[in-house]
């Protein structure tokens, strides 16, 4: 399925994909092929992109809109960062970035933990 | 005929003229660049955006039978309406604001006569100057907006008029302003925002679902409210991009026919340059024969 992440800044993330996990507000979610029309908000957290060949991929938000259709996902957010790079400094700086991202987004200290938690373990990955 | 020196400045004075629409070319050419990286990068958004809002639109009677929110739901009389105006702060950019006001006035005329009553919402010093000569009503004036977009206070502009637009006060909003097509292409667009069009759809095993499913409605009203903001917002940065570009072209333009009258008033100032020696010289050989003739 399809999977296209935008924010006002522009596009971070367009192409096909196996599967996807969200931050919805009424907890995490996952969606696959042929997964029911929904739409739903986003809280401040990280989306999980399996693509086709099997590599994943970290995407920071702190807050938006998703719509999910049988064949497509739109993500409508209002800040993004993909947690990804070429070299380690680049990486590191990412981190960073999107690490800023939910703190600025989140008042509450464990949900700022877990995610930045995520986003690292996510980046050791890479 | 003008004398020689009188030709000499006005060919000064249009060279400095020259001078001056070339350099601001170059400043246009410059905030172009700038202007149209920033609405392509939002481009994107507002696009999706729209894809979402109009797709919520047509599984909306899958969610519920009745919805309650004034977005969706047909309107059958317009009493009232905002008209929001949107163009540039400063001219000298050829037909580009005046475009927009000749539109703004077909569109007055055209729900004047329907019995619509009219808020009109000015953004932009050009069009706030010309309604304020000919002493039509705004009802809010907004300068400096359009030649610094900033969603902040874009957001703040529309709210008003949709939270009237909730509140059932007005009926719709208009916004009427002048777009970037390419650098030499602008295109007014005129768009009615509200309400958002419930198609009736043919599949009816399309269905949609909001989470969480007992707040739907703050869900999709959220969502209306991100859309109509940000189609303000794109629309500021659209009318900046159509602003520099149309002031690029017009700016080319003047150089050119700076060039041109240079170039007529040499050939003026060389005729008559060589008119004076020919007739000093005829005065010498003049005097000369009838010195001879003695």
């Amino acid at each position: 399925m399809k999977l296209s992440i935008v924010t006002p800044f522009g596009k971070i993330y367009e192409g096909e994909i196996k599967e996807a996990t969200f931050p919805g507000v009424e907890g995490e979610f996952g969606v696959l092929d042929g997964h029911s029309p929904l739409i739903t908000n986003l809280q401040p957290g990280v989306i999980t992109i399996k693509k086709e060949n099997g590599k994943e991929e970290v995407i920071a938000v702190n807050w938006g809109y998703v719509e999910v259709t049988p064949d497509h996902i739109n993500v409508l957010a209002d800040g993004a960062v993909p947690v990804s790079g070429s070299t380690e400094s680049e990486i590191a700086k990412a981190i960073e970035k999107a690490k800023q991202l939910i703190k600025d987004a989140s008042d509450s200290d464990a949900l700022v933990a877990t995610v930045a938690s995520k986003i690292e373990s996510a980046a050791r990955n890479i | 005929m003008a004398t020689l020196k009188e030709l000499k400045t006005k060919i000064n004075s249009v060279k400095n003229t020259q001078k001056t629409t070339r350099a601001m070319k170059l400043v246009s050419t410059a905030k172009l660049k700038r202007a149209e990286e920033a609405l392509l990068l939002s481009r994107q958004y507002a696009k999706k955006i729209e894809e979402v809002t109009n797709e919520i639109s047509l599984k909306l009677s899958s969610i519920k039978e009745s919805i309650n929110i004034r977005a969706f739901s047909n309107i059958k009389q317009v009493k009232k309406v905002d008209l929001i105006v949107v163009t540039a702060d400063k001219g000298l950019c050829g037909g580009f604001n005046h475009q927009t006001i000749k539109t703004t006035l077909k569109k007055i005329e055209e729900l004047k006569s329907q019995n619509i009553k009219i808020r009109l919402v000015v953004v932009g010093k050009k069009a706030i100057e010309y309604f304020r000569f000919v002493g039509i009503e705004m009802y809010e004036a907004i300068e400096g907006l359009t030649s610094a977009p900033n969603y902040e206070k874009a957001a703040e502009l529309i709210e008003k008029s949709y939270n009237d637009f909730v509140n059932e006060e007005i009926d719709n909003i208009i916004i009427i302003y002048n777009g970037y097509v390419n650098k030499l292409v602008q295109k007014i667009h005129v768009k009615e925002l509200l309400p958002i069009e419930v198609k009736k759809q043919n599949e009816t095993n399309e269905f949609l679902e909001v989470e969480p499913t007992d707040d739907y409605e703050t869900v999709l009203e959220s969502l209306v409210k991100k859309y109509i903001e940000y189609i303000m917002y794109y629309t500021l940065l659209d009318s900046l991009a159509g602003e520099h570009s149309a002031r690029m072209q017009a700016m080319d333009a003047a150089t050119n026919n700076a060039k041109e009258m240079v170039h007529q008033l040499t050939l003026q100032f060389n005729k008559a340059r060589q008119e004076a020696v020919t007739r000093e010289l005829i005065e010498i050989v003049t005097a000369i024969e009838a010195m001879k003739k003695k």
